[in-house]
């Protein structure tokens, strides 16, 4: 069976085919700077060379077209016709309670997901859009839903209530839920494989920073506690989101700029973090451009960016009583050498000692960065959120048929 | 019924504001206006409302630039021929909205509802003007579209009920707003109710029993307006209340709707509100009270 897994971000498509028959990826590529007019399309066919197109693509039906379009192109695709693709596998960042593990997309799960905009106004809309354009462009294929929040339903209570009234818990369902469930899950397995250790024995804190960034307590192979919340915003800082903040900023702005709640809302998920400090970029990439030609603005937003990166650490170490494993996984997470560096040089005492050069390695396999003597094994371990998501998709779609 | 393209006619401000919200949800917009002149004058005041959101944060660059791209310009109404539905939004002049009436039912298929956004015309007299009146309907929007979540859904004597309920499920289920359903009569409920109200201000105001200040503060901390009566006249437009007072008085013959001196001096003496700077407040090129 091909199952074409799909990861709509508010900006990017991820899209990943896979033959089910050995887990193996037949091609796979990413749709990046939707909205722009420079978008750039990546499509990597397995063992063969990668195409790299750059066009206006203004929304993600548009770009899932385009995916398919590359997937049976003559020249780079990789299957004769969309026929063969027998499942679609979708990330959602957000299924709430609904949601405790993944399911078949049908309309009870759709609004369900739409039900869940308010909580992942960047994330679930994008989702949807992904999910609608694969219905236009593939009719009658089963579609899998895989839900960022599902491995941090493990969370205690006392880690993913707030200190608010509880009625607002029993009525609204106002709690923490984690995002980045799927990576999380797959990486702290994967370090504990890449050790060569029991996952039960470790006490693992893995900082997922992408565009979006999340860092998880990992205790016996269960989240016990996550920096997101009940929407994506809480937590660290991030390219376009403003992390932890003051709620009482939000009526205070509210009310001194004349601003309605859809703006403030927009305000903190869309023009804050890396951007708002920087003024130049919500991407590390350029971030760590401006620090090295010696940009202030940027320096202090990878400044600020970094501090409360360390800061979550060292709660976790807290909340953990003690870490083994150290993972950095996603986009700057896995790339950017400076900010682990970063991160790394004031925590020695946790008994974190990095190698440096083992940290400028650059490979898309799981390493070690610490030194022999570290007392705490810092890794790093590519995500591979699609792998999971096809594999649940597999699973879902067998049962229908069997 | 699939609704992706929708046709706009008129560029006014309420054309405006239309064809900006159904392009933010995500809809292929054709605006109509009668010259190329007029047409990118009502695109450049939607691209100032977009700079507004922007620098209030409600948008970003990548989403204004997505909303406008899903803007087309078009000059003649024989383009809206692949529409998915016509809304139209011209001035309240029931002689050139049945002449638009009766070119469309020529020119979409004879399955695509027909909308006026009028506040206070006969839809039964719009829809006579075609063939297939069974398709024709109104949707009443308030100002400003992007922000009110109401739309009235009028229903003319020959409007079916498929027309009816597609139109509903659209308001609802496409643009996200409440639809409530309105037999015709004039001026619906909300202008019906509005307008009294604002002509009992200026009732108020006329008597001396208050200031224009006072009586706005009066509702807006007592009854949590968001703006007082006057100033909501203002932002209207005193013209277009001072019109629709009229018809209303004029189709029920209640002196109740007889439009209130005051009201019709200050038309005369140009002063019609956030429009023109002045009305019973100052307002500066933002809209914005001085």
């Amino acid at each position: 069976m091909k199952i074409l897994v799909i990861n709509a971000g508010s900006s990017s498509v991820k899209y990943q085919l896979y033959n089910m028959k050995d887990e193996s990826v037949l091609a796979k590529g990413l749709v990046e700077r939707i909205g722009m007019d420079s978008s750039i399309v990546t499509h990597k066919p397995t063992g063969r060379s990668e195409v790299t197109e750059v066009s206006e693509i203004l929304e993600h039906t548009a770009a899932i077209r385009k995916v398919l379009g590359l997937l049976t192109d003559s020249e780079h695709g990789v299957i004769g016709s969309i026929d063969e693709i027998e499942a679609v596998g979708h990330r959602v960042v957000h299924g709430g309670e609904f949601f405790s593990e993944s399911a078949l997309v049908d309309g009870d799960a759709k609004t369900k997901i739409r039900q869940l905009f308010d909580l992942a106004p960047l994330h679930n809309p994008a989702s949807m859009m992904g999910i609608k354009a694969a219905e236009a462009n593939m009719p009658n294929v089963p579609q899998v839903v895989v839900f960022d929040t599902a491995f941090h339903q493990t969370m205690p209570e006392h880690a993913y209530l707030y200190a608010i009234p509880r009625v607002l818990y029993h009525k609204h369902k106002v709690r923490r839920y984690g995002a980045h469930g799927t990576s999380h899950d797959f990486v702290s397995k994967a370090a504990a494989e890449f050790l060569n250790r029991p996952i039960e024995d470790l006490k693992i804190i893995s900082c997922h920073i992408g565009n979006g960034a999340s860092i998880t307590a990992v205790k016996d192979g269960h989240s016990i506690d996550t920096s997101m919340g009940m929407t994506p915003l809480e937590g660290l800082m991030m390219g376009t989101r403003s992390g932890d903040l003051d709620p009482a900023i939000v009526p205070y702005v509210m009310n001194k700029e004349d601003l309605t709640v859809n703006e403030v809302n927009s305000m903190l998920n869309k023009h804050s973090g890396l951007l708002a400090i920087s003024g130049i970029s919500s991407d590390m990439r350029e971030i760590t451009d401006g620090v090295a030609q010696g940009d202030a603005n940027s320096t202090l937003a990878f400044e600020m960016y970094t501090y409360r990166l360390r800061k979550y650490i060292g709660s976790y170490a807290a909340a953990l009583n003690g870490v083994d494993v150290i993972t950095f996984t996603a986009g700057a997470g896995e790339n950017s050498v400076v900010l682990r560096k970063k991160v790394c040089e004031n925590l020695t005492y946790l008994g974190v000692e990095l190698d440096e050069k083992l940290n400028e390695i650059r490979s898309g396999e799981p390493r070690r960065i610490s030194s022999a003597n570290s007392k705490v094994e810092v890794l790093v371990i590519p995500t591979n959120e699609e792998l999971v998501i096809a594999r649940d998709t597999f699973r879902i779609v067998q049962g229908l048929e069997s | 019924m699939y609704f992706k393209k929708i046709g706009v006619i008129g560029g006014g401000t309420m054309g405006q504001g239309i064809a900006e919200m159904l392009a933010a949800r995500g809809l292929d917009v054709l605006l109509v206006e009668k010259t190329p002149e007029r047409l990118e004058y009502s695109y450049s005041l939607i691209e100032t409302s977009l700079d507004k959101q922007l620098e209030k944060w409600a948008i970003t660059q990548a989403e204004k630039k997505l909303i406008l791209g899903r803007i087309q310009k078009v000059v003649h109404l024989a383009e809206l021929g692949s529409c998915d539905m016509v809304i139209e939004t011209i001035s309240e002049d029931l002689d050139a909205k049945k002449q638009v009436f009766a070119q469309l039912d020529q020119v979409c298929p004879n399955h695509i509802i027909l909308a006026s956004n009028t506040s206070s015309l006969s839809l039964t007299e719009l829809a006579s003007s075609t063939m297939y009146p069974e398709r024709v309907i109104g949707m009443h929007f308030i100002h400003p579209v992007g922000k009110v979540d109401l739309v009235e859904i009028i229903r003319g004597l020959k409007t079916s009920d498929t027309t009816f309920s597609e139109t509903k499920r659209f308001v609802e289920e496409v643009v996200h707003k409440k639809g409530v359903m309105v037999y015709e009569s004039p001026g619906f409920v909300t202008s019906r109710m509005i307008c009294l109200m604002i002509n009992e201000a200026l009732h108020i105001l006329q008597e001396g029993v208050a200031s224009a200040e006072d009586i706005d503060d009066a509702m807006r901390i007592g009854y949590q307006f968001q703006y007082g009566p006057l100033e909501m006249a203002d932002r209207f437009g005193l013209d277009s209340i001072l019109a629709a007072l009229d018809r209303m008085f004029r189709e029920f013959g209640e002196l109740k709707y007889r439009p209130s001196i005051v009201l019709k001096k200050m038309v005369r003496a140009g002063h019609l509100g956030v429009k023109t700077g002045e009305g019973f407040f100052k307002y500066d090129k933002d809209g914005d009270r001085i």
